[in-house]
């Protein structure tokens, strides 16, 4: 089951990004999250979510550069009767704010494979079995996401030829009413169909899906590798942590937690282009 | 004992003052039971009873008594009778729980406990049933609609149920899918499973039922003879139609079954000479999302002409009524139109209905287009007048079906595109549509429309053109089209290859030769 391996690989991601204030091991496993994401979906599918990435991160970097004002480097000053905005404007605010930055940036890439590369269902069922009868329910629902989408369109499409056109709150009436109504309906029909299988009868049993394959098998060992060479070196104090203020300074690069980063970049051989094929 | 028994019962959807199933009286046993009747006539109602979603999903109030498999069910649970009777819904879409084939066949052993050890038997066996075996590890998002359709029954049978219960399942599906699903059926039943099928277009299983239930107006008649039952049907099929007007005996439920019919080749309608261009497509190759699924389309159909799309699912057919209806663009080629009013109809079209009165909706589309027609026009047409100042979702399945159409096709547009209009509809829902089609063909719209309904097509149709495998082909007109052993032959066309596709088209020439000539057999 593949979805195992890619919630452990988003996990070492997040695990590790967030155990650090070190913009360069921050760095590093951005790089390798947008290794793995270019990798899996190709760059078409990826490139709105890179974007999205980097717009997160660099208007993390401005907020933190207008808001902060600390710092020894002022770039440039605003005078301070300024509401909000006035005072200096530091470089360690602006270097601080990007590393910031790419922290939510990676914590984006590193989640994002789990709606990419997998379906509501096979995320819902790599749950443990405790939570199998709530997943059941939620992963039924979330196969109702696509055709909302789809029916929003094709009423949109359809009242467009029947001479409607948004124009105003109460426009948009001919076709939130048709997609609410059908989506209502559609809802009730799946719950429906739930029933009549047995749905909630009470305790329930599992086909259990095919093991973990090789593959599956070298990316959870991977990350759980990564996860733990990090975590050891950073109670070693191998990792060095970093703070800019009051003057900056560049962040220190040891060989181990530098390794363990770059681990997470594995999966983009096993998950290239699964998209393509699925 | 029977396998189900519903004695003298009544039954009222909550808030409902007239029953929806009233003095029911039914035995089903081993075999194909097949149920008919015209849309809101309680088909569905009744086939919820079976496994107890009426009354215990929908609420309501129930008198008398239904035994299914020795349970009482107004006082079992669904969820136990689910375990004794399987149920396959008409939308493919909406009933499919997980991401995986195997996953989705195994959420009902799954939900009544059945030990793990089983599970991946209990998933080969069902859907080796359906003829799916290989399709085991697939996604079920990547499967087609036949396929999804065959994965319900298959999930419907896992739980080796002694009842499998079908809502009109082929009728969101194409010609091949709802062949093979039919064929399983029937299958399933000579098996010596008792399988319950409503459905309205019955031409597949009428001749392999063992009984017929008519629901009509919450009233049930049971029919052991099928062949006594085809006479008693609202809308039945065309074959029985024809055995009906010419007064067969035995009636023929087949074009098999029919006495040979020697009718003079040739003559039949004059073609009728095309208006000018209404619409013409270009070596046009298109596609969703930059992908062409039809490439070198060249067709083009004149003012008050009938073109009919058929083919497969996933071909291209609503790609093209898309592209005409210039909400997709091509990737190459060129699109023309006459200048006027694009009129689409959806598939589901009630969907759309969103304004307080059935007149508004009418209102709505022709104020937009500026035409002056009162929206009365097209109501009366369609038998919509007494129930103009209605709240459309508060009316039957079929007058809401006939309030789309008079919601969309209003007025006189120059191009009118239909989707597969006779999804769902009954007998009476179908003569309206035709009836409009006529209309708007003599105000010199040009008509195209997609379909699976092979019948629909020879009836209103010009042209027929197969849509499908990356190329769109003209077949010709319907008498050539839906011919003798054409891929979409009617039952008449196949009764006399090379004559008359319809009915009404036998009866006319039936009329027109010499008696001498009728006895010729």
């Amino acid at each position: 089951m593949r979805a195992r391996a890619v919630l452990a690989w988003s996990a070492a991601c997040l695990v590790i990004v967030l155990s650090t204030t070190n913009p360069a091991y921050r760095g590093l496993v951005l790089a390798a999250a947008v290794a793995v994401v270019v990798a899996g979906v190709g760059l078409t599918r990826a490139r709105p979510l890179l974007v999205a990435a980097a717009t997160l991160a660099a208007s993390t970097a401005v907020l933190n550069l207008v808001s902060a004002h600390v710092g020894a480097d002022v770039l440039v000053a605003l005078p301070a009767w300024l509401p909000a905005i006035g005072g200096p404007y530091t470089a360690e605010a602006l270097v601080y704010g990007l590393s910031a930055g790419i922290t939510l940036a990676t914590a984006l890439l590193a989640v994002a494979p789990i709606s990419l590369l997998l379906e509501p269902s096979e995320v819902v069922d790599a749950l443990p079995g405790a939570l199998a009868r709530t997943g059941a329910a939620v992963a039924a629902a979330l196969n109702l996401v696509p055709s909302l989408a789809a029916s929003f369109t094709a009423v949109v499409e359809a009242q467009r030829l029947r001479g409607w056109r948004p124009r105003g709150p109460a426009a948009w009436a001919a076709v939130v009413v048709p997609v609410v109504l059908s989506a209502i309906e559609d809802s009730i029909q799946l719950a429906e169909a739930m029933e009549a299988r047995a749905f909630g009868s009470g305790p329930r049993t599992r086909l259990r899906g095919p093991g973990l394959g090789w593959e599956d098998r070298l990316v959870v060992g991977a990350a759980a590798a990564a996860v733990a060479l990090f975590l050891a070196a950073r109670a070693l104090g191998e990792v060095a942590e970093w703070d800019p203020y009051p003057f900056l300074s560049p962040p220190s690069l040891a060989p181990v937690p530098a390794v363990a980063c770059l681990a997470l970049a594995l999966p983009s051989w096993p998950w290239r282009s699964r998209a393509s094929t699925a | 004992m029977a396998l189900a028994r519903v004695d003298r019962l009544t039954y009222w959807y909550p808030g409902a003052d007239r029953p929806a199933l009233a003095g029911v009286e039914l035995e089903i046993e081993a075999g194909l039971t097949v149920v008919a009747g015209p849309s809101g006539g309680g088909k569905s109602t009744l086939l919820r009873l079976f496994n107890g979603l009426v009354p215990h999903f929908h609420g309501g109030r129930l008198a008398g008594r239904a035994v299914v498999a020795g349970l009482d069910v107004a006082s079992t649970p669904t969820r136990r009778l689910a375990r004794e009777v399987g149920f396959v819904f008409q939308d493919p879409e909406l009933q499919t729980v997980r991401g995986l084939v195997a996953q989705e066949v195994a959420f009902g052993p799954e939900n009544l406990a059945v030990p793990e050890r089983d599970l991946p038997g209990r998933v080969d066996e069902a859907l080796e049933a359906v003829g799916m075996g290989a399709l085991r590890e697939r996604r079920v998002r990547t499967l087609s609609g036949g396929e999804r359709q065959r994965l319900a029954l298959a999930a419907a049978l896992a739980v080796r149920p002694r009842l499998v219960v079908l809502d009109e399942p082929t009728s969101q599906l194409d010609r091949d899918g709802s062949r093979r699903l039919v064929a399983i059926c029937r299958d399933l039943a000579r098996g010596g499973r008792a399988v319950v099928v409503a459905e309205h277009r019955l031409e597949s299983l009428l001749p392999a039922a063992r009984r017929v239930v008519l629901v009509e107006g919450g009233r049930v008649t049971v029919h052991h003879d099928p062949r006594a039952a085809a006479a008693g049907l609202p809308s039945p099929p065309a074959i029985v139609r024809l055995g009906l007007q010419l007064g067969w005996s035995p009636l023929p439920l087949t074009p098999e079954e029919a006495p040979p019919l020697r009718l003079r080749a040739g003559g039949g309608e004059p073609s009728r000479s095309p208006g000018p261009e209404g619409w013409a497509l270009r070596e046009v190759s298109v596609g969703p999302a930059g992908r062409a699924v039809l490439e070198g389309v060249d067709l083009a159909g004149g003012a008050g002409e009938v073109v009919v799309l058929m083919g497969p699912n996933g071909g291209g057919k609503s790609t093209l009524l898309r592209l005409l209806a210039g909400a997709l663009r091509p990737l190459a080629g060129r699109v023309e139109r006459r200048p006027g009013r694009v009129a689409y109809l959806p598939q589901n079209p009630t969907v759309l209905l969103h304004r307080p009165t059935v007149r508004d909706e009418v209102r709505f589309t022709l104020e937009r287009a500026g035409d002056p027609e009162p929206p009365e026009v097209i109501l009366e047409r369609l038998g919509l007048l007494e129930v103009a100042g209605s709240y459309p979702r508060d009316l039957s399945t079929g007058q809401r079906q006939r309030a789309a159409l008079a919601a969309v096709l209003p007025g006189s547009p120059a191009l009118a595109l239909l989707d597969e209009p006779t999804r769902g509809m009954d007998g009476e829902a179908r003569a309206a549509l035709r009836a409009l089609l006529a209309e708007l063909r003599g105000r010199g719209t040009a008509i195209v429309l997609a379909t699976h309904d092979a019948d629909l097509a020879a009836e209103v149709g010009d042209r027929v053109v197969r849509v499908g495998e990356g190329v769109a082909r003209d077949l010709g007109p319907p008498a050539l089209a839906l011919s003798g052993d054409a891929e979409f032959a009617t039952q008449i066309g196949q009764l006399c290859p090379g004559g008359p596709v319809t009915v009404e088209g036998v009866l006319q020439r039936w009329a027109a030769a010499a008696p001498a000539e009728r006895a010729g057999g």
